[in-house]
């Protein structure tokens, strides 16, 4: 993703929770699962086992009672001794399971000639016959199934042997102590038997099967295996479980066996071969004291719950995976016009105040958002037509100053040399208007052949009315000034005018000068106006002395005072306003008097132009860009005296 | 005539077929034996000598012959379907002190491997408490020492014969039992008795270290085939070297063996029964040299049967070069 995105932030957190509560709950599942699967098939195991016992037994039962029936009859004399032979046949040619059976009698006890006396019946082929087994060959005596229950007394059931016929059949002898009675005396008399086959057991055990491989198989009372599944087939009569656990190194197979062995049930674990921890569980036969196991790999139990396992976590993962698509998708919903107000946003910010919101249908947030965009829409449409408004308004104005300023600038001078046929005076001004327009003004001009009037000032405040007050002073001084009035006389005349229909309290500070062009005397007055500079012979400047007046337009009545110096020729005078001492650096530092009479005494001997350009000049190196706040005006006068 | 028409063709057809087998096996001379037993690790060594080659090279077409059920190896002795038989040293001399024309041609075994075992849950915890009690019996030449044993200390013992298999003793039957403890000893222990659970007495340790497995022929077979017999027995304790070296081979040898005459087997117990037999080759403290009869052990042997109780019908005056043709 792009963008660092809302619905990333929200997604990337919704899935770690997800992803946690998900783990969370697996493995509780998963432990519980595992737990209720051991104990089931724990009790499967069990019920197998028992199920192949119980059938087994089925079989075993009945065959027990055949000696048990036999013995009796032998002692309760039931069954005559020569019949014996007949009644063994028929017995056995009736008990299908029966595969023969014996009487075998204790030496001499029989017959006190004969030693050996174990009438025999069994089944051949397709018939049973019956026969005299014991012989100095045979000697049974010494025979598991004779002598064991011989010697413990109690009922044997022999280790499996296999037919000596040279079949492959499995047999189990029954073996049986009977008594009989000797003078009186219950006698010990010899051995009743019955062989089983053990086919069918084979088959009962066999057909167990729990998982994949999971099988069963029985040992004898020595461990020794009588059913293995064919994969184990090799055990079968040779190995023991003790074998077994001794040629692989399991002592662990060594202790079930020995519980096996000692007709204990259990369930136990073992690590046996490649197939990992096997489970076996193992119980006795009742009848013949053999062991069943049931056994199964620990991987099988599971087997079930890990395929279980990969469906989950498949379909938890798809679901994770459609949790993300559709949380994006809603995600994408609900912030799509937020993206749609920011590209409105940069729509409005153009200008185009009346673009089209997005739709909002819902009655949430986003309609807030809506509804302000909307709001801001109209305010913004309102503040720009207001605005429009205003700058016209602001237009027209500045442009009706604009046109002000001119007629101003019109109203003043602006032709050098002013006096070409004047050969006693050279003169230049300049007035440079702040943006606003001004009240600064200067003016000359000859009373008759010799006499040359000049004046400059400066109307407080700014604009319009500044510039109109100007303009009176200027008209009044051209209409007042004659050569028969001396400069204070004309001020006081101007100062009167002005004095009376000035309502709105505004002055001007005012210098007015008249030069004998023939003379050189100049007399002057100065109405609170910045004391000019006067050059002498083109080397010595220094600022004027004069009476102080107060500006004009204040006291209609106010007396002031002329002065009068004589200047020579050579001499130059320079008029300013404040605007050039008060011109102001970007940190509001004043240009200053000094500053200006330190430059006018460097180009001393300068022109009025060049003079006034150097002025300029340094003002501009002083203020450095700042704007310029106020008038600058400047008027220099050089008298050259008359050629005679 | 007609008779004497079918001898002579049945001698030129044996004259013949003869002549075809030895040029089959030119230089090779005939020897069969019979081990005293059914095949088990017991006779590794002469597998491995015959699967090896040992006996060809030692100029030995040898066949063994195993005993069944019913034919023991003396039956074949005698009926000369063998040459030469293995069997224990007590069991030779006595077939000895009954004047058959025996000889003692090899000795393998140099100790007895002879013991009583009993439960340590059941009533004999001292050879002293045999007294009055059941002590299961193998016959056939296992007895003998056990008997001497029993006489030399007179104990009261009931013997109970056992056939060939250890039920009666793992049922309770009877209360100590004489076993082999490289066959039977091993087979309870492979029945789930652990061995601290038994109580071991082996005669070796009460002077009764009679030495077993040894080698034996007719006084004529001997005389026809000396040389050969000599090259037999050194070729055999060839063959139980290699064994000793390659067991798991020598293993999977007996097992074939044991297959092929249809026995249970299982190699743990065969794998027990190799070792413990390759060590009862092996002389230890007795100065003799492997193949040959110790004359003390010889004189001990003699001892047991003149003392017992068949010694009426035995003549046991020979002496030890009488008896054995593999002794210093």
């Amino acid at each position: 993703m792009k963008r660092n995105s809302l619905s990333f932030r929200i997604i990337s957190r919704v899935l770690l929770f997800c992803v946690i509560l998900f783990l969370l709950t697996f493995t509780v599942y998963y432990i519980f699962a595992r737990v209720t699967i051991e104990k089931s098939t724990r009790e499967n195991a069990q019920l197998l086992a028992e199920n192949a016992i119980l059938k087994i037994e089925q079989v075993l039962k009945p065959l027990e009672t055949i000696p048990d029936n036999l013995s009796w009859m032998m002692e309760s004399g039931a069954l005559p001794e020569d019949s014996i032979f007949a009644f063994l046949e028929s017995m056995v040619r009736n008990n299908k399971s029966v595969y023969g059976s014996a009487i075998a009698f204790e030496p001499y006890m029989f017959n006190p000639s004969k030693q050996y006396f174990a009438p025999y019946a069994c089944r051949t082929e397709n018939e049973t016959r019956s026969f005299q087994m014991g012989s100095a060959e045979y000697n049974y005596f010494i025979m598991d199934w004779y002598q064991i229950p011989a010697m413990i007394r109690e009922p044997y059931w022999t280790e499996p042997y296999y037919d000596e016929g040279g079949g492959e059949a499995l047999i189990t002898t029954y073996s049986v102590p009977f008594y009989l009675d000797i003078k009186g005396k219950r006698t010990f008399a010899g051995i009743i038997t019955v062989d089983v086959s053990l086919d069918w057991l084979t088959e009962i055990v066999n057909s167990v099967k729990i998982f994949d491989t999971g099988y069963a198989f029985l040992i004898t009372k020595t461990g020794t295996f009588v059913t293995s599944p064919d994969r184990f087939r090799n055990r079968i009569m040779n190995e023991t479980m003790f074998s077994i656990a001794k040629e692989s190194g399991t002592p662990e197979l060594r202790e079930i066996g020995r519980e096996m062995i000692h007709g204990k049930s259990g369930y136990r674990s073992i690590n046996y071969d490649e197939r990992g921890k096997l489970w076996v569980y193992y119980l006795q036969i009742p009848s013949t004291k053999w062991s069943i196991g049931v056994v199964f790999p620990d991987k099988e139990m599971f087997a079930d719950l890990r395929q279980l396992n990969g469906f989950v976590l498949l379909v938890s993962m798809l679901g994770l995976v459609l949790l993300v698509f559709i949380t994006i998708r809603i995600i994408r919903k609900l912030t799509e016009p937020l993206s749609q107000f920011a590209k409105t946003a940069q729509v409005i910010a153009k200008g185009n105040f009346n673009t089209e919101l997005p739709v909002i249908t819902s009655n949430d947030e986003m309609k807030e958002l809506h509804d302000s965009f909307e709001f801001m829409q109209k305010e913004l449409t309102n503040y720009v037509a207001n605005l429009k408004e205003t700058t016209s308004a602001k237009e027209k104005i500045e442009s009706e100053l604009r046109i002000a300023k001119e007629i101003q600038l019109g109203m003043i001078p602006h032709i050098f040399p002013p006096f070409p046929n004047l050969p006693e005076i050279d003169l230049f001004a300049s007035l440079v208007s702040a943006r606003e327009v001004g009240g600064d003004l200067y003016d000359f001009f000859l009373l008759n052949d010799d006499l040359l009037c000049f004046a400059i000032g400066d109307v407080s405040g700014k604009g319009i009315p500044s510039s109109l007050f100007m303009a009176v002073t200027r008209t009044l001084l051209r209409s007042v000034a004659d050569h028969e009035k001396g400069a204070a006389e004309t001020v006081a005349t101007i100062n009167k005018t002005l004095s009376m229909n000035n309502d709105s309290n505004m002055f001007v500070t005012f210098f007015l000068g008249i030069l004998d062009t023939k003379t050189g005397k100049l007399s002057y007055c100065n109405a609170g106006h910045n004391p000019p500079i006067l050059i002498r012979d083109g080397k010595e400047a220094s600022f004027f002395s004069f009476s102080k007046s107060i500006p004009i337009g204040l006291f209609d009545t106010f007396d002031y005072t002329e002065d009068t110096v004589t200047i020579h020729a050579g001499d130059q005078l320079f008029l300013y306003t404040d605007g050039v001492t008060e011109a102001e650096d970007i940190d509001n530092k004043l240009y200053g008097n000094d500053q200006l009479l330190k430059v006018v005494s460097e180009h001393a001997s300068a022109i009025p132009k060049k003079l006034i350009e150097e002025v300029n000049k340094d003002i501009a190196v002083h203020v450095n860009g700042h704007v310029q706040s106020d008038d600058l005006t400047m008027m220099s006068i050089i008298y050259h005296g008359r050629k005679h | 005539m007609r008779i004497a028409d079918a001898s002579i063709h049945n001698v030129l057809t044996s004259v013949v077929v003869s002549f075809i087998a030895l040029q089959a096996n030119a230089q090779l001379t005939k020897l069969s034996f019979a081990p005293q037993w059914f095949p088990q690790a017991q006779f590794a060594g002469y597998y491995v000598a015959k699967d090896q080659g040992f006996y060809k090279k030692a100029g030995l077409d040898i066949t063994i012959v195993h005993p069944s059920s019913s034919i023991s190896a003396f039956d074949y002795l005698y009926n000369g379907k063998v040459d030469v038989i293995s069997t224990f040293l007590m069991d030779g001399l006595k077939q000895r002190a009954k004047n058959v024309p025996l000889v003692h041609v090899g000795q393998f075994s140099q100790h007895s491997a002879l013991m009583i075992v009993s439960k340590k849950s059941g009533t004999v915890s001292t050879l002293k408490e045999l007294n009055n009690k059941k002590l299961g019996i193998w016959g056939y030449g296992f007895d003998d020492v056990p008997r001497a044993f029993l006489r030399q200390n007179n104990y009261k013992v009931t013997l109970v014969p056992v056939h060939n298999t250890v039920n009666l003793f793992l049922m309770g039957g009877i209360d100590a039992m004489t076993v082999m403890y490289y066959n039977e000893y091993d087979q309870m222990v492979n029945y789930g008795i652990n061995e601290d659970e038994m109580n071991t007495f082996f005669f070796s340790d009460y002077g009764f270290d009679i030495p077993e497995d040894g080698l034996y022929c007719l006084d004529k077979t001997y005389a026809a085939k000396k040389a050969a017999i000599a090259r037999f027995v050194k070729a055999t304790l060839e063959g139980w070297e290699y064994a000793s070296k390659n067991k798991e081979y020598a293993l999977n040898l007996v097992v074939k063996e044991m297959e092929k005459a249809h026995l249970p087997n299982n190699k743990a117990h065969q794998r027990w029964m190799l070792d413990k037999v390759i060590e009862l080759i092996e002389p230890g403290s007795k100065n003799v040299e492997k193949g040959q009869l110790l004359e003390q052990d010889f004189h001990n042997a003699l001892t047991i049967l003149r003392n017992s109780s068949d010694a009426g019908n035995l003549n046991t005056r020979f002496s030890l070069e009488d008896f054995s043709k593999a002794t210093k």
